[in-house]
């Protein structure tokens, strides 16, 4: 019965195997909701992931909470890939600033994958509810703010900015004076695609997550601004810019134009769009 | 790595040194019991004289069991495959929705068999058809020796009963294929013994995510790889996350290449030694589950059980997987012991 119900809305197949990870969710323990109200809510457009409360990225299982932003597939797959490309040790460790940090997942999958003591993550978002989650996704994750005296560890600290501001880049470098890595999924939605967007992201996530102006470009010029200002980057330093489908190339003309680059390359997702702009100082 | 091998090598000597030191000490026991036989202070006493016969003919009869049972067992190559896990895939066959109910029942005997046995049983992948049937169903079990217990469950299982949907009450004749493959850690196989390299490897995702990325919030995860060399392919979308699903993938391909290796193997022994029990053809009926007469048959070593319902249990299965592990060792020893020259 429950089956049929989101096999109207979602497909057979797909229905079938949300349908398992709903009691799978419910028999762990991890979820006290009831699998009617979980059908229920997924049948009024709510995504899957606001109602088990998780969702797996890379080998972490970070929690996810309206309105903040879902973490997607196609950022795991350049951050993993990301994660392979550089190699950061405790005695060479790097000073990482993520913009617009959502759940935090891009920074705690990175504090993840590379060793303890490796690297120091700074997350910055403009919303509360973000700011918080991605708190608490760190303390899932077991990363501390600071690193202790005995031990090393990688950490993670948030803060909140609003890197559209002008005046962002001195914020930034009272974060930390310079930067190894900058790393952002910006929203990036123009606004005539971001009414077409289906209903379980329009009605449910948040429009400052997705919304990147009328263009859907206003996010990167910020992050160019930031970027020209002195000192932000170190020598060597990375940029690493999720996209949406069709910006590759402009936002690799943007950051060519600050010409603070040596060299820049886009990455495809597993689906064959390019997905996230490099940026070699 | 090194250690654990010598410190494998050693344990796989132990049976070796236990039945030598064995042998001895009986052997030294027996000549005494006949050098007190030959005393003349024992002859002259009968009760004596009695009692270091008995004791010498005891041991005279467990030389000889040494000698007829112990000895030639020790020649069994260890199992190679004893550290293995067991992935376990079943699938419906002829039969219908029926079949799915069957492999819905054989799903669940495989499951109380992990509990007897303290194997960690996990399903890895299932199709569910609509009733409480299964159409298909990957399912890994985790421990010692699961493996080369269970890869005697590979081949055709046939039911033969009432479906409990058929109003008539005709007997109906359903199967389940099951395939049971080696599984390895990812830990545990050492880059020289991979079994494959990333080169060979075609990875794609399924279905089309339109824009992607933040304009879609879908969960849709499934991956297929492809290794080039043998045109195998392994698809997996139970997950959640395409992370997952893709180190699910990959453990599979990598129990079907250990698969495909081990077969091969077999094969190449079984060209020198011919008496070997014909490995898994996996097209093969292995056994019949028969509801009207309560009975289950193994095809293979003509063993019938009269308890149908302890087979589902668990516990009558564990006589099959049993009698034929045993009926293997035995046609392994014979094959051994066969001279040379009638090969």
């Amino acid at each position: 019965m429950l089956l049929r119900l989101l096999s109207s809305s979602l497909g057979r197949s797909q229905a079938a195997r949300e349908l398992r990870w709903m009691q799978q969710a419910r028999d762990s323990g991890a979820s006290c909701l009831s699998l009617e109200d979980m059908v229920n809510r997924r049948l009024t457009g709510e995504p899957l992931q606001y109602i088990l409360g998780t969702q797996p990225f890379g080998p972490l299982n970070l929690l996810t909470r309206p309105p903040v932003l879902i973490p997607r597939p196609e950022t795991e797959n350049w951050v993993i890939k990301l994660a392979e490309t550089l190699s950061p040790t405790p005695s060479k460790p790097v000073t990482l600033l993520d913009l617009g940090t959502g759940s935090g997942c891009i920074p705690l999958l990175l504090c993840h994958l590379w060793p303890p003591g490796s690297i120091n993550a700074h997350a910055v978002d403009v919303s509360t509810h973000a700011l918080r989650l991605a708190e608490d996704n760190a303390k899932l994750c077991g990363f501390p703010s600071r690193s202790s005296e005995e031990k090393p560890h990688n950490t993670f600290s948030s803060h909140k900015a609003n890197f559209l501001a002008q005046d962002f880049s001195q914020v930034a470098s009272r974060i930390n004076p310079a930067f190894d890595i900058i790393t952002s999924n910006p929203p990036y939605i123009p606004f005539d695609e971001y009414l077409k967007l289906s209903p379980s992201v329009l009605n449910f996530e948040d429009p400052k997550a997705l919304f990147g102006g009328p263009s859907g470009l206003e996010f990167y010029h910020a992050i160019a601004r930031l970027v020209s200002s002195k000192d932000i980057l170190r020598p060597d330093a990375m940029v690493a810019l999720e996209v949406g489908h069709n910006q590759a190339r402009s936002v690799e003309s943007i950051m060519r134009a600050t010409g603070r680059f040596r060299l820049t390359e886009i990455w495809l997702d597993p689906w064959g769009k390019q997905r996230t702009v490099i940026a070699h100082v | 790595m090194e250690d654990k091998a010598i410190l494998r090598r050693f344990k796989e000597l132990e049976p070796l040194e236990d039945a030598w030191k064995q042998w001895q000490r009986t052997r030294k026991e027996f000549e005494e019991a006949v050098s007190l036989l030959n005393d003349p202070a024992t002859s002259s006493d009968p009760e004596m004289s009695q009692l270091a016969r008995e004791e010498a003919s005891s041991l005279s009869t467990s030389l000889e069991s040494l000698v007829q049972n112990t000895f030639p067992s020790l020649l069994i190559p260890p199992s190679s495959t004893k550290h293995f896990s067991a992935l376990m895939e079943l699938k419906s066959g002829v039969g219908g929705s029926e079949a799915s109910l069957f492999l819905a029942d054989l799903l669940r005997m495989y499951q109380r068999l992990a509990n007897v046995t303290n194997w960690r049983a996990t399903i890895v992948a299932k199709n569910d058809t609509e009733g409480s049937g299964i159409k298909d169903a990957t399912v890994e079990f985790k421990g010692e020796g699961a493996y080369d217990a269970l890869r005697w469950e590979s081949g055709v299982h046939r039911v033969q009963r009432v479906p409990a949907t058929e109003a008539s009450g005709r007997t109906h004749t359903s199967t389940v294929a099951v395939v049971v493959l080696p599984l390895v850690e990812e830990a545990e196989s050492s880059p020289e013994d991979d079994l494959f390299t990333m080169a060979e490897i075609k990875l794609e995702v399924m279905r089309a995510r339109g824009a992607g990325g933040q304009h879609v919030n879908r969960t849709e995860s499934a991956v297929r790889l492809t290794h080039i060399p043998t045109g195998i392919t392994v698809s997996m979308q139970d997950e959640r996350s395409q992370h997952q699903n893709r180190r699910r993938a990959f453990q599979v391909l990598r129990s079907r290449l250990l698969d495909l290796k081990l077969t091969r193997e077999m094969e190449e022994r079984r060209n020198v030694r011919r008496n070997l029990v014909r490995g898994a053809d996996r097209s093969e009926k292995i056994r019949t589950y028969n509801f009207a007469q309560a009975r289950v048959t193994d095809h293979r070593i003509g063993l019938t059980l009269k308890n149908l319902d302890s087979v589902l249990e668990g516990d009558g299965l564990q006589t099959f997987i049993d009698a034929i592990a045993k009926h293997h060792e035995e046609s392994l020893l014979a094959d051994m012991l066969e001279p040379e020259d009638t090969k």
